[in-house]
């Protein structure tokens, strides 16, 4: 135990000591930790339709292309009100906003649409992976109105289990699955698209 | 007050009794959808069900591990024994940044601490950022589910409820439009924010990273415009490695709502340039319950629900007869352990099932341990008289064939011809809202008899 010159530190300490006491007295022998068998897990299904359909499940949208040139056009299609957009892709030209080490998460107030890179998606639960390689600033996939993310159709692994190999050897900072636009159903369990992030998801295979 | 007197009051209203259990029903038969979809959902249960056990069985360890691996990545730990410490902690962290507005998602560790009250005694602005937790806070009201915080709220309720506090127009409760201001007035809050609340999923011992679920992406929103970030998880929050959130993320929100996963599933492992982070690792009892052999592994609760959406007993009694921060059969187990004397009515709120037991993701016996509960709670604490007598006389009786059979008859003949003020008389508990059936002629034992000697 510290001494009582900084009574703070000291109380600190005793919070932590006490409760690995606590727990090393009252805690029952030793179980031990199970392996996962993925074997168990494997299924014989198309990724790419069962993504699709999951996708659509939890209010997404999804589009596969025919050509990368043709991601401009779908995306003024689907967003004609859009005016603040950012790009993190260099497929697409239509971003007008700059983010730099200066931006300010609450600058982006007022985003219309962030465009990003998804890593790659998750079969079982449309899901998609992106961290802090494919947003400079976190505040980005939320804070945006809409949200496109551009996946590679090569880039599905069936499950969670499969994401997680995937992802195990990344620089961990932040990083995040989301599966569709934010959503609520907390008024008497009606299911609103549009919560508190992006009003909305579109995704686009190519 | 007892469960059974709660719910009585809840009760009243006929018709938002009915309501309330079909729409938990609902909720369960998603469940249930979802977890059929599921190559292997059995093995992926006694998956968590083992990692969990591993869990309590090495959590100082883990413990240790997480807090030594999380501060190299930069996030401060601090550890609270009770709830007093653990908002003395959080608002030592609020004045050393100067803060006065804090945004909170969805935290039942910080409800069960009360920490809502202590900061507004301080001066603090908290908002909570769920919609249905809002709603309830704008209501004053604790949450009535810890999923689903306002399931007990009409949406007509919430109109009147967001005129009066949101400046909204009278819209007959259409949730589109509700949820629209909502979203408009939280904006607001999430800007001016200085420092963002959090829970915690699921804590990784291995990289000191936590993981943070939500739909509506109020945490996020929250944390990521804040320049602190503070998150709070009891101790039984850990997991061992990364990996096993693979087995976790896919049995939370099919058990909770349904879901394949949850929109947004938040892995922070370091703090923004610039930013702050800070986990604060809470006991409050925990270890009380650790001790229990019988009760121990209620603390494998991740908190999604299932238990109350299927609990015939929850569906129609509602969260608050249950006067607890956890209510439901989970929390009938877990809030004895807290204080006896208060919730000793809560464990016997239950029909013993087993529903609950049998959609629990991390398989908890909590049909078993409610039955537990009940044997220390009539030992250690004295019951009703009528209660009492008429256990003591029915364990006689059905210990002797002979007074059975003479007594069955005399029943028989009282439901047919006493008077009814008798027959539903104080003693008859159960007839008080129900009807006993139509007395026929013999019982199934002459019924049986009969049916051999005819054929």
């Amino acid at each position: 135990m510290g001494t009582l010159i900084n009574g703070i530190k000291t109380e600190k300490i005793m919070g932590r000591s006490s409760i690995l006491k606590s727990i090393k007295e009252n805690k029952p022998t030793l179980i031990s930790l199970p392996e996962i068998d993925v074997n168990s897990f494997e299924e014989t299904i198309n990724l790419v339709e069962a993504f699709k359909k999951n996708v659509v499940s939890v209010g997404g949208s999804i589009k596969e292309l025919g050509q990368i040139q043709d991601l401009d056009p779908e995306i003024k299609n689907r967003y004609p009100n859009a005016k603040r957009i950012f790009s993190q892709i260099s497929e697409s030209a239509l971003g007008n906003v700059q983010i730099s080490e200066q931006t300010k998460p609450k600058d982006l107030e007022n985003l219309d649409l962030a465009i990003l890179k998804g890593v790659f998606g998750v079969a079982e639960n449309g899901a998609i992976w992106i961290s802090d390689e494919q947003f400079s600033i976190r505040i980005l996939p939320f804070i945006t109105n809409d949200l496109v993310l551009i996946l590679q159709k090569k880039d599905l692994c069936l499950h969670m289990h499969h994401a997680y190999k995937i992802i195990a050897n990344r620089e961990r900072t932040f990083g995040l699955f989301i599966s569709g636009p934010s959503k609520t159903a907390d008024i008497e369990q009606c299911l609103v698209i549009g919560a508190q992030g992006a009003m909305s998801l579109t995704i686009f295979l190519v | 007050m007892s469960h059974a007197k709660l719910a009585e009051i809840f009760n009243k209203d006929e018709a938002k009794v009915n309501w309330h259990d079909k729409a938990l029903w609902y909720v369960r038969e998603k469940r249930d959808t979802a977890a059929h979809n599921v190559e292997g959902w059995e093995y992926l249960r006694d998956l968590a069900s083992g990692i969990k056990a591993n869990v309590l069985s090495n959590l100082d360890n883990y413990l240790v591990e997480f807090e030594k691996n999380a501060q190299q990545n930069g996030i401060k730990v601090h550890w609270a024994s009770n709830a007093e410490e653990h908002n003395k902690i959080v608002y030592k962290i609020l004045t050393q940044n100067n803060a006065t507005k804090v945004v909170k998602s969805k935290s039942m560790l910080t409800e069960e601490c009360h920490l809502n009250p202590y900061l507004e005694s301080k001066g603090i602005e908290v908002i909570d950022t769920d919609l249905g937790e809002r709603i309830v806070q704008l209501a004053k009201e604790p949450p009535s589910h810890i999923v689903l915080p306002a399931i007990h709220k009409t949406k007509e309720e919430i109109d009147v409820l967001f005129q009066e506090h949101l400046g909204t127009k009278p819209s007959h409760g259409d949730p589109q439009y509700l949820t629209n201001e909502a979203r408009k007035h939280l904006r607001d809050k999430f800007l001016k924010a200085d420092v963002a609340i959090t829970g915690v999923n699921f804590a990784i011992a291995e990289t000191g990273g936590f993981v943070v679920c939500t739909n509506e992406g109020n945490a996020d929103m929250g944390v990521h415009l804040s320049k602190v970030h503070i998150a709070s998880m009891g101790i039984e929050k850990i997991i061992p490695k990364e990996e096993h959130l693979g087995v976790f993320l896919r049995l939370l929100a099919r058990s909770a709502t349904g879901q394949p996963i949850t929109t947004y599933s938040s892995h922070f492992n370091k703090p923004a340039p610039g930013n702050a982070m800070h986990i604060v690792i809470v006991d409050n009892g925990r270890t009380e319950q650790l001790s229990r052999e019988d009760f121990r592994s209620s603390l494998s609760c991740f908190r999604c629900g299932a238990c109350m959406n299927t609990c015939p007993i929850y569906r129609r009694s509602g969260g608050y007869s249950y006067n607890a921060t956890i209510p439901g059969p989970i929390g009938s187990i877990l809030s004895p352990g807290m204080d006896m004397k208060k919730h000793s009515s809560l464990p016997f709120a239950s029909t013993l099932c087993g529903s609950c037991s049998n959609v629990c993701p991390v398989k908890i016996n909590i049909h078993e341990q409610l039955y537990k509960w009940r044997q220390i709670i009539t030992k250690e604490q004295k019951q009703p008289l009528v209660k009492k007598t008429i256990l003591k006389i029915t364990g006689m009786v059905l210990a002797k064939p002979k007074l059975y059979a003479v007594l069955g008859i005399s029943v028989r003949w009282m439901l047919k011809y006493a008077p009814r003020f008798m027959v539903y008389s104080k003693l008859n508990a159960w007839g008080k809202s129900r009807e006993f059936p139509k007395v026929e002629n013999g019982n199934f034992d002459q019924w049986y008899k009969n049916r051999k000697n005819n054929g």
